[in-house]
């Protein structure tokens, strides 16, 4: 599935291990690399190296919030020469300031209570 | 008193004396006639003795008309002038008698009259200025009148109390301003009185559960509204507005499906890292477990399906009710979608012997539809299908289109049916059939949430049912070609809308 092509990089950021390993475990089986990270101010740093194809972004994680993540890594100022996809995943009840922030920033945005593992894999394989 | 006099001398001379004098005339030649026995019978002398008495009482009857005459003109100006009745104003100057006198009076009366109106303008006038009215100032209930501009020009202490704001912050401003106001449908007070405006001299109008948000300091208030409209209305005053405050039920309601909402949402996360795990457990046993442990597996992941299900609905009821449940209509490939749907539920099917039959028509029209929504719909559909079997072990579904050119979608059971008479009320929130209520689980929310999602989709949706040989619900979508250019020109390929809800009350704060 993944071709020839060298495997996908995802940076998943995470507070809920539970959640990291399955979508770790799932994510592998469909041949991704991934590397998981809790902490808000860590995972900001190593999203800005820009060694990752796709980063999926948990709102909900300490120190720095995933909408703070998401404008730094989406600014030009801050983070030149970005590429890496920024997948929202949440379980808040976007309020409608958040949703236009991811609307207008992120390159995705799923539900994690509406997703299980193998269809985030689904999901994932869209994104080009 | 000198026209009194002049009109008796002027009667005097033209009747009694003219009379009077023609009296005697005749008298004399009577009684000249009568001395030289001219006429040749008595009887004769008798006749014309009758003559004479009865032209005399004719005169008398003329003169009394006459003397009467200005009398009756009084009377009709004085009625004339009572304007509840609509008698012309009398000829004065046709008056034969008493012409000065009756114009004299004439002018009099008008001015008694015209005294007494501006008397009761000044009464009215005092009663229309409500500052001065005691029941506005004091009436329990919150109440501004606002005149053509929409500025409130007037506001009872209950209003300024209810809102928390002082009089200067509420007289004189803009009604929107002071009022925020939120209601249920497009029917909002603006809409309202534009069309008022347009079309009525006066009208009237209720709403329930209109939201308020005043400031920060104060809770969302929530009321029932009542509207007069007036155009005409005096003292400038063209809109009155009643508020009946329901904050305390209102929030309750809202409260306890919040709550639920709240509770059912700290489910979510748990409940779908169950399914990924029993996803992981499926994928690395399925090759070592028997066929019964399997099937013990399947069972677990349908009923972690089902409760995923049911969180999805109350969850979205919540939304529904508070205008939240936000859709997107895209244009989709129907076929694709239910076809998905199907292949998604019908595990839960699977698990209870029964089988998930469909048939989609070829070549349908792209569909405007939000594919999460409307997912939701057909889950549920298939779900009371599922429950609603009974002994059989087939479900019908078809999609075609229909006579009207939308895209309808069938769902067909060959359960237990439903009474005809309670057809009606399956689409209510909570509604359950109480025959089967005891045997057959469920919370009444499946078809309201259905009927509100396909609603919000521009569609219609019906059932038809026998006792005991089946029920058949049918949906119906708008292909995306045909869906109003209204709603399509907010964004070409992305509609929003919400399943019914809050409206913000003025075009300026609409959403």
């Amino acid at each position: 599935m993944q071709n020839n092509s060298p495997a996908k990089k995802i940076l998943i950021i995470e507070d809920e291990v539970f959640i990291s390993e399955l979508y770790t475990r799932a994510l592998n089986r469909a041949g991704y690399q991934t590397d998981c990270i809790i902490d808000g101010v860590k995972a900001l740093k190593k999203a800005q190296e820009n060694n990752y194809d796709i980063i999926l972004l948990d709102l909900m994680i300490p120190n720095l919030t995933g909408i703070e993540i998401l404008r730094k890594l989406k600014d030009p100022n801050i983070t030149p020469n970005f590429t890496s996809k920024i997948i929202v995943a949440t379980n808040l009840e976007e309020r409608d300031k958040v949703r236009k922030d991811i609307e207008q920033q992120a390159d995705g945005y799923i539900v994690k209570a509406e997703l299980t593992p193998s269809q985030l894999v689904d999901f994932i394989r869209t994104i080009q | 008193m000198n026209d009194l006099k002049k009109l008796s001398r002027q009667f005097w001379i033209d009747n009694f004396i003219t009379v009077s004098i023609i009296d005697i005339f005749i008298f004399s030649l009577f009684a000249i006639t009568l001395s030289k026995k001219i006429l040749p019978s008595h009887d004769l002398y008798l006749l014309v003795g009758i003559i004479i008495l009865s032209s005399n009482m004719l005169i008398s009857k003329f003169q009394i008309q006459s003397i009467l005459m200005p009398f009756k003109t009084i009377w009709q100006i004085i009625v004339h002038l009572d304007s509840s009745t609509d008698l012309p104003m009398p000829k004065i100057n046709q008056l034969k008698y008493g012409k000065d006198i009756v114009k004299n009076l004439n002018d009099q009366i008008a001015q008694l009259a015209g005294m007494t109106r501006a008397q009761n303008k000044d009464t009215l006038l005092q009663q229309a200025n409500l500052k001065n009215n005691f029941i506005a100032k004091n009436l329990p209930l919150p109440f501004l009148a606002s005149d053509k501009n929409e500025n409130i020009i007037y506001a009872n202490e209950a209003f300024a109390e209810y809102i928390g704001l002082a009089d200067d912050d509420i007289i004189g401003k803009n009604l929107y301003g002071v009022l925020d106001m939120s209601f249920l449908t497009e029917n909002t007070l603006d809409n309202w009185l534009k069309h008022a405006r347009d079309n009525k001299v006066v009208a009237s109008q209720n709403w329930e559960r209109v939201k308020l948000s005043v400031n920060d300091n104060h809770p969302t208030h929530q009321f029932d509204l009542s509207a007069y409209y007036n155009r005409d209305n005096p003292e400038g005053i063209e809109t009155i507005l009643v508020l009946f405050d329901h904050s305390k039920q209102y929030s309750q309601d809202d409260q306890s499906i919040g709550f639920v909402a709240l509770a059912v949402h700290e489910l979510r996360t748990p409940l779908t890292l169950l399914r990924g795990y029993i996803e992981v457990l499926e994928e690395e046993l399925k090759p070592s477990l028997n066929p019964q442990l399997l099937n013990f597996l399947d069972k677990m992941d349908a009923t972690a399906q089902q409760l995923t299900a049911f969180i999805n609905n109350i969850l979205n009821v919540a939304r529904v009710d508070d205008d939240q449940l936000e859709l997107k209509l895209q244009k989709e490939n129907w076929a694709e979608i239910l076809e998905s749907a199907i292949n998604d539920i019908k595990l839960r099917a699977q698990v209870r012997g029964i089988t998930i039959k469909y048939h989609i028509d070829p070549d349908l029209p792209l569909v405007g539809v939000d594919r999460i929504s409307i997912y939701e719909v057909i889950s549920n559909i298939i779900d009371n299908a599922i429950k609603y079997s009974g002994k059989s072990n087939v479900i019908n579904i078809r999609s075609y289109l229909n006579q009207q050119n939308l895209v309808e979608t069938s769902i067909e059971d060959h359960g237990l049916g439903i009474n005809t008479n309670i057809l009606p009320n399956l689409f209510s929130k909570y509604y359950r059939d109480h025959h089967n209520r005891a045997q057959i689980g469920g919370t009444g929310l499946g078809l309201y949430l259905s009927k509100a999602i396909v609603s919000a989709h521009g569609g219609n949706i019906w059932i038809t049912s026998k006792i005991n040989v089946g029920t058949t619900l049918y949906f119906t979508l708008i292909p995306y070609d045909n869906l109003s250019a209204e709603i399509k020109s907010n964004d070409l390929n992305q509609i929003t809308k919400t399943a019914h809800g809050w409206i913000k009350n003025h075009s300026l704060y609409r959403r």
